[in-house]
């Protein structure tokens, strides 16, 4: 009897401990508000001392006068400053790492796609979390004329399948403004694709579905961008080649963006009337661009092009994404804009502007705490939250 | 209409460059790009940074015949100087970038042997434009002295064992003579990854960490051999010297000896802790003065390299790494890496400098460029390093680790009038450089915002 007793205390405290252990590991907490930082939800005005409230990973209030359930977690952040995780609407992350990113004997690759090459074993991701970097768009380089599908990704958390906001959505081009056959190849393989869609679309329309069309991936992945499921990306350096693709888009239709575009502010006004937005410079501190250049993203923004910035990682740091903005700001644009192009414009052009990119209630709690103003280049990433988890801790850091 | 007034501002200011530029080139006889009447400069009102212990709110700066003559609170100015108001304003000394290949063409920063200490990167050193067109006046500009920067460390490219000799040198001047502060600055090598691993020549470097410091012992203990025939033959009296045959000038052993009569220094790349360790066995068998360049893992022997007064040339705070040629090393390499680099080794008591690493000449390099070298130094006050040793690390510290803090680095009575005036704290992203002296010239002024 007495042993039992015992056998029994010692089972609930097992129960007890893995239980504990189980919440500490996770760091999950069901709710928990934030008190006391200057707020930039981005798509509101700016907060001082505002309160926000973090229940199941997601925003659920916001406001300088929240009433707090009784018994939650407050963190204290007065002094601090807080943004929405930062969307990278352009890098190579995880899919670099073992040289996947680019299939040079193959220009035209549409049905490849960067969630097969994913490298999710990696301190890269760490490293973007520790940057505030929360989403990215990562996809293949631009070794090709058409790349492939890139994949939309949170850049913490331990459930893959969470993690992933879109398996694709994007499909990447790149020309080089001197190759005359470029633009002629990617414009007859729309041609080829118009003609599969129309096929299928015969067949779908028919009432006997005995022989259907033979699948082509390739021309699929075209016939989804010509279908506006996906957006097209193109990676242009020369102002000829976007007036190239504005054509091209013209012509077939389909939602098109920008990426690097350092001469996109030459014909911006081409490019405004067309709601075609640019993923532009500067990219911190990698790309020798005169200062000229680096002023036209505030030509472009002016203009009416919405304007997002990225790391082209590797080309640059995942984890000084952020400085984009500063630099933007250094070159001339408005501070509320230049946070803008790190947050909410590029999730709207990744179409996931529902779940990321600002502070609002019912988005995805990814929270980003600075040390001093978001913007300034000597100001550091305190904490960070993907879905409501802290993610990053700055004071928790071992010193290596 | 308004877009096109701007551009023909523009080019009339392009026009004004060539012209200074072209002066710059020819200028075998201008007396100086000085104004008569102006050999007497005085910056007066602003909050003046010496780097040399001393901060001056509203102070002034007195230069005479390119040099710092007076600085301090309370100076009177001596009649007939030409006023620059800097009221509102920061001025300190010229920035220095103590590690970039500014001005030296891809193609001219490597050879195809391991161990070439004869070449000269000054002899690679193109400040003349781009060939066969403009000048170079505008490349100066556009990426050095908008950003206030006045002296560089160049050197051969990292994909030697021995690359050869550094040179410091300033970013503007009247003429090529003075443009040059230390022809030969150090002995240039590479340890490890980047000889092996750079394009380039990876068959003629020895293909590992052991073969390449015995080939770098050597190559020393051929020096000294060398060292000690000329040592012997000059102790010789005018007889004996008659009789004897004079040894024949060597120049690439010429060129270690000097690094083995410390004349100059060795500045080593290293990154990883080993190549480090190994750096510093090869300086104590061999006496030499090193300086560890780059130095991602250094802080993990900051003792050691404190202990031994050696200094370290950090790479920029923002790119570290160069992640596109390091990809097969990227992880092992982001392991060591640590955003706290500068503080632990500052803390340590090891003097440090950070320099831009900027490869290319206009092209897109390694990373950032010396325009933004402030902007990096600001990066790492926020992991550890105070705004004072920020500044230190792009001014006097970079100096003193080159050997040219007699002539620049500081804001002091007998110093190089290299002089920067900005419009903000130096350290702020929105703050730009508004107006840049070297040697007492007026070298870069910032175009006016609308």
């Amino acid at each position: 009897m007495k042993r039992e007793r015992k056998c029994f205390w010692y089972f609930t405290m097992f129960i007890f401990l893995v239980s504990g252990l189980g919440l500490g590991l996770s760091g999950e907490e069901d709710t928990f508000a934030l008190k006391g930082a200057l707020v930039h939800p981005v798509t509101s005005a700016s907060i001082e001392g505002a309160t926000i409230l973090v229940k199941k990973g997601k925003i659920v209030a916001l406001g300088k006068d929240i009433s707090l359930p009784e018994g939650i977690r407050v963190v204290d952040v007065r002094g601090k400053e807080i943004i929405p995780g930062l969307v990278d609407p352009h890098s190579h992350i995880g899919v670099f790492a073992a040289n996947d990113a680019n299939e040079l004997p193959q220009p035209i690759g549409p049905e490849n796609r960067a969630l097969d090459a994913l490298h999710l074993d990696l301190p890269d991701w760490m490293e973007a979390v520790k940057g505030g970097v929360t989403t990215v768009v990562t996809g293949p380089g631009s070794g090709e004329r058409m790349g492939g599908q890139s994949v939309t990704i949170k850049t913490f958390g331990k459930d893959l399948e969470k993690r992933i906001l879109k398996e694709s959505g994007e499909l990447k081009m790149a020309v080089n403004g001197v190759n005359l056959s470029h633009i002629p190849t990617i414009q007859a393989n729309f041609l080829k694709a118009r003609e599969y869609l129309k096929k299928w679309e015969r067949y779908e329309a028919e009432a006997d579905k005995a022989s259907p069309p033979e699948r082509d991936l390739s021309l699929e992945a075209l016939a989804k961008v010509l279908k506006g499921e996906e957006v097209l990306r193109v990676h242009v350096i020369w102002a000829n080649d976007i007036i190239s693709f504005l054509k091209m888009k013209d012509e077939f239709g389909f939602e098109l963006q920008f990426i690097h575009a350092p001469e996109a502010w030459k014909v911006a006004e081409e490019i405004a009337k067309r709601k075609v937005g640019v993923i532009c410079m500067p990219i911190i501190l990698s790309i020798n661009l005169p200062e000229d250049l680096l002023k036209g993203i505030v030509t472009l923004q002016r203009s009416g092009v919405k304007i997002a910035m990225h790391s082209d990682y590797p080309v640059a740091p995942e984890k000084w994404f952020r400085l984009n903005a500063s630099l933007a700001i250094r070159y001339g644009l408005e501070k509320e804009e230049a946070l803008k192009a790190i947050t909410i414009n590029p999730a709207e052009m990744a179409k996931v502007d529902t779940r990321v990119g600002s502070i609002e209630v019912g988005k995805d709690a990814d929270l980003v705490v600075l040390n001093g103003p978001w913007y300034e280049i000597s100001s550091t990433v305190e904490k960070v939250f993907v879905d409501g988890i802290l993610a990053y801790d700055s004071l928790r850091e071992e010193e290596r | 209409m308004k877009k096109t007034r701007k551009l023909e501002d523009k080019e009339k200011k392009k026009g004004t460059l060539k012209g200074i530029a072209i002066l710059f080139v020819v200028a075998t006889f201008v007396p100086s790009l000085l104004e008569p009447g102006e050999s007497l400069l005085a910056i007066k009102g602003g909050k003046i940074l010496t780097m040399a212990g001393r901060v001056y709110e509203d102070g002034s700066l007195i230069i005479k015949k390119g040099k710092i003559w007076k600085v301090g609170k309370a100076i009177s100015i001596p009649k007939g100087a030409r006023i620059v108001d800097a009221q509102g304003k920061y001025v300190m000394p010229g920035i220095i970038d103590s590690m970039c290949y500014f001005g030296v063409r891809p193609f001219s920063l490597n050879s195809s042997e391991p161990v070439t200490p004869e070449n000269r990167i000054v002899d690679a050193y193109y400040v003349f434009g781009e060939l066969m067109r403009g000048p170079g006046g505008i490349q100066a500009e556009e990426e050095l002295l908008c950003g206030g920067v006045t002296t560089v460390y160049i050197a051969p490219g990292s994909a030697q064992l021995i690359g050869g000799q550094g040179a410091v040198l300033k970013t503007f001047g009247r003429d090529y003579e003075s443009l040059i502060l230390r022809e030969s600055a150090s002995i240039d090598m590479t340890l490890a990854y980047a000889p092996l691993a750079e394009s380039g020549m990876p068959s003629s470097n020895p293909p590992s960490r052991m073969s390449s410091m015995a080939l770098l012992r050597k190559s020393l203990l051929e020096a000294q051999d060398y060292l000690k025939k000329i040592e012997e033959y000059e102790k010789m009296s005018e007889d004996e010297k008659k009789k004897s045959q004079k040894p024949s000038r060597d120049l690439g052993k010429e060129a270690l000896a000097s690094l083995l009569e410390r004349k100059i220094p060795a500045r080593i790349e290293a990154d990883f802790v080993d190549d480090i360790l190994a750096a510093i066995r090869l300086a104590d068998e061999f006496k030499l003065d090193l300086v560890i360049d780059s130095g991602i893992g250094a802080y993990k022997v900051r003792e050691i390299l404190a202990k031994k007064k050696i200094p370290v040339v950090l790479g920029p705070p923002s790119h570290p790494i160069d992640y596109v040629s390091h990809l097969n090393n990227l992880i092992e390499l982001q392991q060591l890496e640590s955003e706290r680099n500068a503080s632990l080794l500052l803390d340590a008591g090891v003097k440090i400098s950070i320099s831009s690493q900027a490869k290319d000449f206009g092209g897109s390099g390694k990373a950032t460029q010396g325009r933004w070298l402030l902007l990096e130094a600001a990066l790492a006050t926020g992991f550890g390093l105070s705004e004072e040793e920020a500044l230190k690390a792009v001014t006097i510290n970079a100096a003193q680790i080159l050997g040219v803090a007699d002539r620049v680095g500081s804001l002091e009575p007998g110093k190089d009038a290299d002089v920067v005036i900005l419009d903000g704290h130096p350290l702020r992203v929105e703050t730009h450089v508004e107006k840049v002296f070297i040697d007492g010239c007026l070298s870069y002024e910032r175009e006016k915002e609308e």
